[in-house]
């Protein structure tokens, strides 16, 4: 099985975080992650920039919600507030 | 946020404005029309962010986009109070904050996730948010704090193969080899696309994160 150094734990972030590893390989990598700094920042950058990212997609109904509130505002507009 | 001014969340406060203008307007166009204009300019792009802020006051979204919708009505009956030129943001926060206040987080109060005292320490970047146990590089907080528009962008931008795949891994959350049979590629070429995609996401953002201010170093290898 992979020795997981630094450069390999790196080069997994994306699987692991993305449950790919065996859970032995993921035992390995969680046992790097806590003694190394380096590492950690890593994957605590990856897991925020997939939250990122996933957030974003939540907010595409901002469209929508922009539609919604200027249709609001017309009506408003039309009846003389 | 230095914004002193409080925007009467009150509304029905135009009687002498539009009695001023109606005066000397006999040639100009509808007043109401180029508020309107001006609002859809100015407010509008700043929606999606205001609902990313909304959702960190209420706890699920259709509260937080009714939240932000009566925020923005709000606005648009007080936008002669908005003096052109300062802070937009800073002023659409503060009826978002009174809004939420006034009755809104009263009624919801059970469901609220967080103060609206965190928001404003969240808003200047000192509140431990999601990135609390996260070395705060300056990256990963201009990241967090890009609005969802600006990510949107940046992935719209990706090739559509490795959006396909980023897509579906990070935020559907298919395994490499549902992916692979959706998209008809192996698994080792959906892990390969997908650890592209994220890079090239980040440097695309770091970009449009540098053209906000932030100081993102420019480059980490």
């Amino acid at each position: 099985m992979t020795e997981f150094d630094c450069q390999e734990t790196k080069r997994h972030v994306h699987e692991f975080l993305q449950a790919e590893l065996t859970e032995a390989e993921m035992d390995e990598i969680t046992a790097h992650l806590a003694n190394c700094d380096s590492c950690e920042a890593d994957y605590d950058f990856e897991t925020l920039f997939n939250d990122v990212i996933k957030r974003s997609c939540d907010e595409v109904p901002a469209q929508e919600l922009s539609e919604r509130i200027l249709g609001k505002i017309r009506q408003t507009l039309a009846e003389g507030h | 946020m230095g914004a002193t001014f409080s925007p009467s969340i009150g509304g029905g406060f135009m009687g002498g404005v539009s009695l001023k203008s109606s005066a000397m307007t006999s040639k100009k166009a509808d007043p109401q029309a180029q508020k309107m204009r001006e609002f859809e300019e100015q407010a509008m792009p700043l929606m999606p962010m205001m609902l990313a802020i909304a959702k960190r006051i209420v706890a699920n979204s259709e509260d937080a986009e009714d939240l932000v919708q009566e925020t923005y009505i709000k606005a648009f009956k007080s936008w002669h109070q908005f003096q052109q030129g300062s802070n937009l943001k800073a002023w659409l926060i503060t009826i978002l904050r009174n809004t939420s206040k006034n009755g809104f987080e009263k009624a919801n109060r059970d469901k609220t996730r967080g103060s609206i005292d965190e928001l404003e320490e969240w808003q200047v970047g000192t509140a431990e948010s999601l990135t609390s146990r996260i070395t705060r590089s300056a990256e990963a907080e201009a990241l967090d704090n890009l609005p969802a528009e600006t990510v949107l962008k940046a992935l719209d931008a990706l090739p559509e193969d490795f959006r396909e795949v980023l897509l579906q891994a990070v935020v559907v959350g298919l395994s490499y080899k549902e992916i692979a049979t959706a998209t008809g590629v192996n698994p080792i070429t959906v892990g390969t696309r997908l650890s592209r995609a994220k890079e090239a996401l980040r440097v695309t953002l770091a970009d449009y994160a540098r053209e906000e201010g932030y100081s993102v170093p420019e480059d980490k290898e």
